[in-house]
């Protein structure tokens, strides 16, 4: 038995900065990712896809292949008649394509083989007979009067068609001093997570039951969409998250290459390994949409914001996914960030023959933001305002509700803006024109952002709690976390184990974490939308509360004293502090005897009041118990000779509430704001004739650690009264900051000012060589003007 | 699979141990490690070459083993992640990973960590220059790379010495 | 486990052996790094059914300084190439060059052979075969339209190794060793205008090495390419600068540029600036002369026009940084 000290105290865990609680395997190779997976007796999958973009399917003639020693498998859209998709709403998407084939890349059959060169010789041997429609690779040609509709039920290609129209909009125009009015074109943009999408399906005949492993973000949507298209009981199948190379968002639905592989494994009864390559995954999508961002927006002198008038059309793909979500996402996070009192917008998610998009990281409100806090800047500069004054100005005050009903509780943006003013050195450097003695031209840029923590209504609203937590506790004294939030990278296992932890006051070397195996641990809705920390973590420590109860009593009984007598000293139970009490294994063995092994439940819901208005359509969409906010600076180096730009610091600040691992929270921040980087500057997807041009990692850019800038960073605890000890999120904010920040500070180095993303070396060069010409016609102006 | 004639003997020293096998001409060095000897930690993040989670050391230098043919590694020693911890512990640099958050969803950083294992053995002092420069094919698309610098710093500093864990 | 095509891998050890193979075998490819080869493979660009594997020839691999200059193997790694220190001090261009190829992994097992006899590069040609497929292949291979230029016969893919411009501005010569023994010619002789066949190497020809002059040791000179990237990405644009002066007048000025054209190409009419001070005026002509001579086309995301502007850029701004 343990010795007790005198001293003790409940172990700190919460603030603490520490590694993950999966790192050691991760940095050992040790750590299973779906791929990984490799048993003696598997067969292999390989998808034959569709080589056009728009055709009707006269014919999928299989036989041949059917035919081929070593074939055990081959199915088509004949063999699923269910449709897919995240939205209950919106599931016309079928595992492999029926009737017609709508992008280029769209799965069409799939054969499962001995190995993988009868599987490709297998793909050869598929005839595929289509009569070609016409297609559409941009929104505008999608809505052409003329178009041919992709689906029967969506007239005229539009997906979604949203408005909103709040406060005085024409009136504000009237009262503003200055209206300036922009279109941005922003580039699709793809996840490029590390890990290409991957499943295995493990089919048991005898049983009729299928175990699946896929690497995704939301295994338990998977389980019901498998459940959907295998029409199997849900009790029949087994679906395991192993470890997720990141997900970004494309996994936050299911993948057709999952449901793939369980078709397949069905059909050719036993275990295949679907691994599908870069290019597939580009393929496969459900990244940000291509979105063109029009926006009105009046200013006063002072810096006052008079109204905001908003067009989104997003370039949706082939099939509906996230889509009427995003595009009404992109309207609601308009608000909730400044105090805004005239707000119109219109959004509209167009089909098109082309890769369907998702819920990209910063879900929706990316684009927009980036459009607002351009023209924002803007309109600062030509009113001779500082644009960090001008996003002051404009702050709102906590509680707050938007004019769409949004709850603002909690908002470290005041503090997060000082704090990047102050360490970026802005009143010094900024608005510094000319060109240094280095030959490049400096400037500074600064940009804001928000994002919500889940969406407080489910998109698949059943009545459930938002979030369950197990632990369970044992003999040997160590308690399990079972919990279905999916740890994807992210932290959410270590974060899950913290709030348990904090709550016992015991030493994190006691838990242990599952995550992610339908016959083992609790429901969960998986890793999007930035629930996990807010959700899951109120519900960890709700289970830890109640487990706490529990051993108290145990303890009280044991010393045989009142349960609100005793102290929880986490390694020590004891009933006054003169008391030499109990360790904690000795607690552990008094709360088991008689019943032993228990586990505890802790829940967490959304308060009503959080889930937003139905006063008007999508009104309910952005509705969050809690934003976390962050404020941006970044300074660039432009050479003019090659219009390369360097980004030589990123400062920024994020509001998260609280954070519960300073060491985690940093990474996420930094992470946000780097892939920000990239879709500034080098990401984004072509297509010719509809065929991915970018479907590698040569043509489409992920930046490289040579170009990745310091980023100083910086947590903002604003405290949330609702959040798990006041936590928000941390890991998807500050991405959409740093686009504007980024070409506010180019126009502050330069003159000029990108509008189109990304903003490439080509055409910031336009840019550059269109304001010299306009220069040098000005002073041959200026001059013939003199020689009169 | 490849007929007789289109095979190779390869004998090669694999994670120090010393191994002999006929392999498929065609089969790539990272089949071979993943699929026949089951060494998973190397991973498969792209179509070739452009991404660096494959990233293994061959005679102590880094290299791609999804563009290396398992074939012309007859006569070398090989290195995976595998190889780096010993007796139960983490090697310097990966736990340079673990403590500094240089991996987050981890499928990167075995290639990652094998490419700064081949930097810090050829420079055990480098700058964060050096380090941009040694790490330029590895591509992380989590952490913006600046808790990976920082890794590798840690690392350094703990082989020389110059650790807090050292000190004490 | 990934798809490959089958073919019968060589490994001789000795270049005889290996060009035998090669005449014995005649869509046999050669593959030494398999930096950029193992990836075509990979994608089913080349399908070969057999692969000569030539990095088991010592004889390939030697860095040496012999009577009349410095002697530079084929398979020397471009690791090697740039730590050099006879390349680092006499020859500054090559060493930077091999240190702007791609990423450091490539550079330690890429060589400088695979680099100077790199396959031109397209959108439309370096894609999977599904891809290529889709889009009824292109002319470079297996097709008869030209995607870049639709209705021309001409391949525009574009040559995107990093060193051989930096080699040309020395006037460096290559040994080839074909069916009938070995002969020596001027690197710029291995390429021709032509992004199909932009090698001028016959059946069974191997490239064995490369030879600097001796009397151009210590000339200065420099490489830099434009790309997105700061590492990983081939060159949008690169352009090597060797430039003597003689006081305040220009005394020996080669310009050559990579990724602008089908071949790498040293830049005409240099030699007018011989015995000319480079003022600013000069130098704006020297960008314009360059600018003239490149000619991109749309084979990469990145607009011709700018590959063809950065490229006049670099090649002015290194003129400028030489002459001090």
């Amino acid at each position: 038995m343990n010795e007790i000290k005198k001293d003790v105290k409940p172990a700190k865990v919460i603030g603490v900065p520490r590694p993950l609680i999966d790192g050691p395997e991760k940095v050992s190779g040790k750590a299973l990712y779906t791929a990984d997976f490799i048993p003696y007796d598997h067969m292999v999958g390989r998808i034959f896809r569709s080589p056009v973009a728009h055709a009707n399917i006269v014919e999928v003639d299989t036989s041949k292949a059917e035919a081929l020693k070593g074939v055990l498998g081959v199915v088509t859209g004949d063999d699923c008649d269910e449709g897919f998709g995240v939205l209950p709403i919106a599931r016309y998407e079928y595992p492999l394509a029926r009737e017609r084939v709508r992008y280029r890349g769209e799965p069409v059959a799939a054969v499962a083989a001995v190995d993988v060169e009868t599987a490709q010789k297998a793909l050869d041997l598929i005839e595929f007979k289509y009569e070609e429609l016409p297609s559409y690779f941009t929104s505008e040609e999608a809505m052409a009067p003329d178009a041919v509709s992709l689906h029967e039920h969506r007239e005229g290609n539009i997906e979604r068609d949203v408005d909103y129209d709040l406060g005085d909009v024409d009136g504000g125009f009237a009262d503003a001093d200055l209206v300036l009015e922009r279109e941005y074109n922003c580039a699709e943009i793809c996840q490029v997570q590390s890990e290409p999408h991957a499943a295995i399906a493990e089919y048991d005949a005898e049983r009729d039951y299928m175990t699946v492993r896929a690497s995704t973000q939301v295994p338990f949507y998977v389980h019901l969409m498998l459940a959907k298209t295998l029409k199997m009981d849900q009790s029949r199948i087994r679906m395991i998250k192993p470890h997720i190379g990141g997900g970004f968002g494309c996994r936050t639905e299911c993948l057709n290459v999952e449901l793939i592989c369980a078709l397949l494994a069905r059909k050719a009864k036993g275990t295949v390994r679907l691994v599908v390559n870069r290019e597939e995954t580009f393929i496969t999508h459900r990244g940000r949409p291509e979105t063109d961002v029009k926006l009105k927006v009046g200013m006063k002198k002072d810096g006052t914001i008079t109204a905001v008038d908003c067009q989104a059309i997003q370039r949706g793909g082939a099939y509906g996914g996230y889509g009427i979500v995003t595009i009404l996402y992109a309207g609601s996070l308009i608000n909730g960030i400044y105090q805004l009192d005239a707000v119109r917008y219109n959004g509209l998610r167009v089909l098109t023959n082309t890769p369907p998009p998702g819920a990209m990281r910063g879900h929706g409100t990316v684009d927009v933001r980036y459009g607002f806090e351009a023209i924002l800047d803007e309109l600062s500069v030509e009113l001779g305002l500082d644009p960090i004054e001008v996003r002051r100005k404009n702050l709102l005050k906590e509680p707050y509700e938007t004019l769409n009903e949004m709850f603002i509780n909690s908002y470290g943006l005041p503090e997060a803006l000082d704090i990047v003013e102050r360490e970026s050195g802005w009143k010094d450097k900024r608005g510094k024109p000319g060109k240094d003695g280095d030959g490049k031209y400096r400037g500074l840029g600064v940009g804001c952002a928000h994002y919500p923590c889940g969406a407080s209504k489910p998109v698949n609203w059943t009545g459930e709690p938002h979030a369950t937590v197990h632990l369970k506790l044992d003999w040997d004294a160590s308690i399990t976390v079972l919990t279905g939030a999916p740890e994807i990278g992210q932290g959410s296992s270590t974060m899950v184990a913290q709030c348990a932890a904090e709550v016992l006051g015991l030493d994190m070397t006691r838990f242990q974490v599952h995550s992610g195996d339908s016959k083992l641990v609790p429901k969960d809705n998986g890793a999007y939308s930035s629930r996990i920390t807010y959700m899951v973590g109120n519900a960890s420590i709700e289970a830890a509360r109640n487990l706490k109860t529990i051993l108290i009593e145990a303890a009280a009984k044991k010393l045989d004293a009142k349960p609100e007598d005793i102290e929880c000293l986490g390694e020590v139970y004891r009933a006054a502090s003169q008391d030499e009490g109990l360790t904690f294994e000795e607690v552990v063995m008094a709360a088991l005897e008689g019943t032993g092994t228990i586990t505890v439940k802790g829940n967490f819901d959304t308060l009503p009041e959080s889930h937003g208005t139905r006063k008007f359509r999508g009104g309910a969409i952005g509705g969050s118990m809690a934003y976390a906010y962050a404020a941006e600076v970044v300074q660039v180096a432009v050479d003019p000779d090659t219009a390369e730009v360097e980004v030589e610091q990123v400062w920024v600040a994020q509001d998260v509430g609280r954070a519960l691992n300073p060491l985690s929270v940093e990474g996420q921040i930094q992470g946000s704001v780097w892939m920000g980087m990239g879709q500034a500057f080098c990401e984004g997807t072509r297509f010719h004739n509809g065929l991915p041009i970018t479907g590698n990692m040569l043509d489409y850019r992920v930046p490289s650690i040579v170009e990745s800038p310091p980023i100083d960073t910086h947590i903002v605890e604003s405290v949330d009264p609702n959040g798990p000890y006041g936590a928000k999120e941390a890991g998807e904010t500050s991405l959409a900051a740093f686009i504007p920040a980024y070409t506010n500070a180019i126009a502050d180095a330069l003159g000029v000012r990108p509008i189109d993303l990304p903003v490439t070396p080509d055409r910031l060069m336009e840019l550059i060589e269109a304001k010299e010409t306009e220069e040098r016609v000005a002073a041959a102006q200026d001059s013939s003007v003199a020689a009169e | 699979m490849s007929d007789d004639a289109k095979q190779s003997v390869v004998r090669c020293t694999l994670n120090g141990r010393p191994r002999r096998d006929f392999v498929p001409d065609n089969m790539l060095l990272v089949d071979f490690l993943r699929e026949t000897v089951g060494l998973t930690g190397t991973k498969i993040g792209c179509d070739g070459g452009e991404c660096g989670c494959c990233t293994v050391l061959i005679d102590g230098e880094p290299r791609h083993a999804c563009l290396t043919l398992a074939a012309v590694c007859d006569g070398t020693e090989i290195e995976t992640i595998e190889s780096l911890d010993t007796g139960g512990r983490l090697a310097a640099i990966q736990r340079g990973f673990n403590e500094k958050l240089g991996a987050q969803c981890g499928f990167c950083t075995p290639g990652m960590v094998m490419a700064a294992e081949g930097l810090l053995r050829e420079n055990p002092n480098p700058t964060d220059d050096d380090i941009r420069a040694g790490l330029a094919a590895n591509i992380c698309r989590c952490t913006g790379y600046v808790k990976i610098l920082e890794a590798v710093h840690f690392a350094a500093d703990e082989l020389a010495g110059r650790s807090e864990e050292a000190a004490a | 486990m990934e798809y490959m095509p089958d073919f019968k891998l060589h490994r001789p050890d000795n270049i005889e052996d290996a060009v035998k193979l090669r005449a014995e075998e005649p869509d046999a490819l050669f593959v030494a790094g398999g930096t950029d080869m193992i990836v075509n493979v990979r994608r089913g660009i080349e399908q070969p059914k057999h692969l000569i594997d030539i990095t088991a020839i010592q004889e390939l691999k030697s860095i040496l300084p012999d009577g009349d200059g410095l002697h530079i193997g084929a398979g020397v790694s471009l690791k090697e190439l740039q730590s050099n220190k006879d390349v680092l001090r006499d020859y500054p261009a090559v060493a930077e060059a091999a240190r702007a190829v791609a990423g450091p992994t490539h550079q330690e097992y890429g060589t400088v052979g695979g680099n100077l006899c790199l396959d031109t590069r397209c959108l439309f040609y370096n894609q999977s075969e599904w891809w290529r497929q889709s889009n009824d292949y292109c002319l470079k291979k297996r097709g008869d339209t030209c995607h870049v230029a639709p209705g021309g016969k001409r391949c525009f893919a574009a040559f995107s190794g990093d060193v051989a411009p930096s080699l040309l501005v020395y006037g460096a010569e290559i040994d080839v060793v074909g069916p009938n023994g070995r002969r020596r010619m001027p690197l710029t002789d291995l390429y021709r205008n032509d992004g199909m066949g932009h090698l001028t190497l016959e059946a069974g020809d191997m490239l064995t090495a490369v030879r600097l002059p001796k009397a151009l040791a210590g000339s200065p000179s420099r490489y830099e390419k434009a790309r997105v990237r700061g590492s990983i990405d081939f060159p949008l644009a690169g352009a090597a600068v060797r430039l003597e002066m003689d006081g305040k007048t220009v005394k020996d000025f080669v310009v050559a540029l990579t990724a602008v054209n089908p071949y790498p190409q040293i830049v005409k009419r240099t030699d007018t600036y011989v015995g000319r001070e480079l003022t600013e005026a000069a130098l704006d002509e020297i960008r314009e002369l360059v600018r003239k001579q490149a000619k991109p086309m749309r084979t990469t995301t990145v607009a011709p026009w700018y590959r063809r502007r950065v490229v006049g850029a670099l090649a002015r701004r290194l003129t400028e940084e030489l002459a001090g």
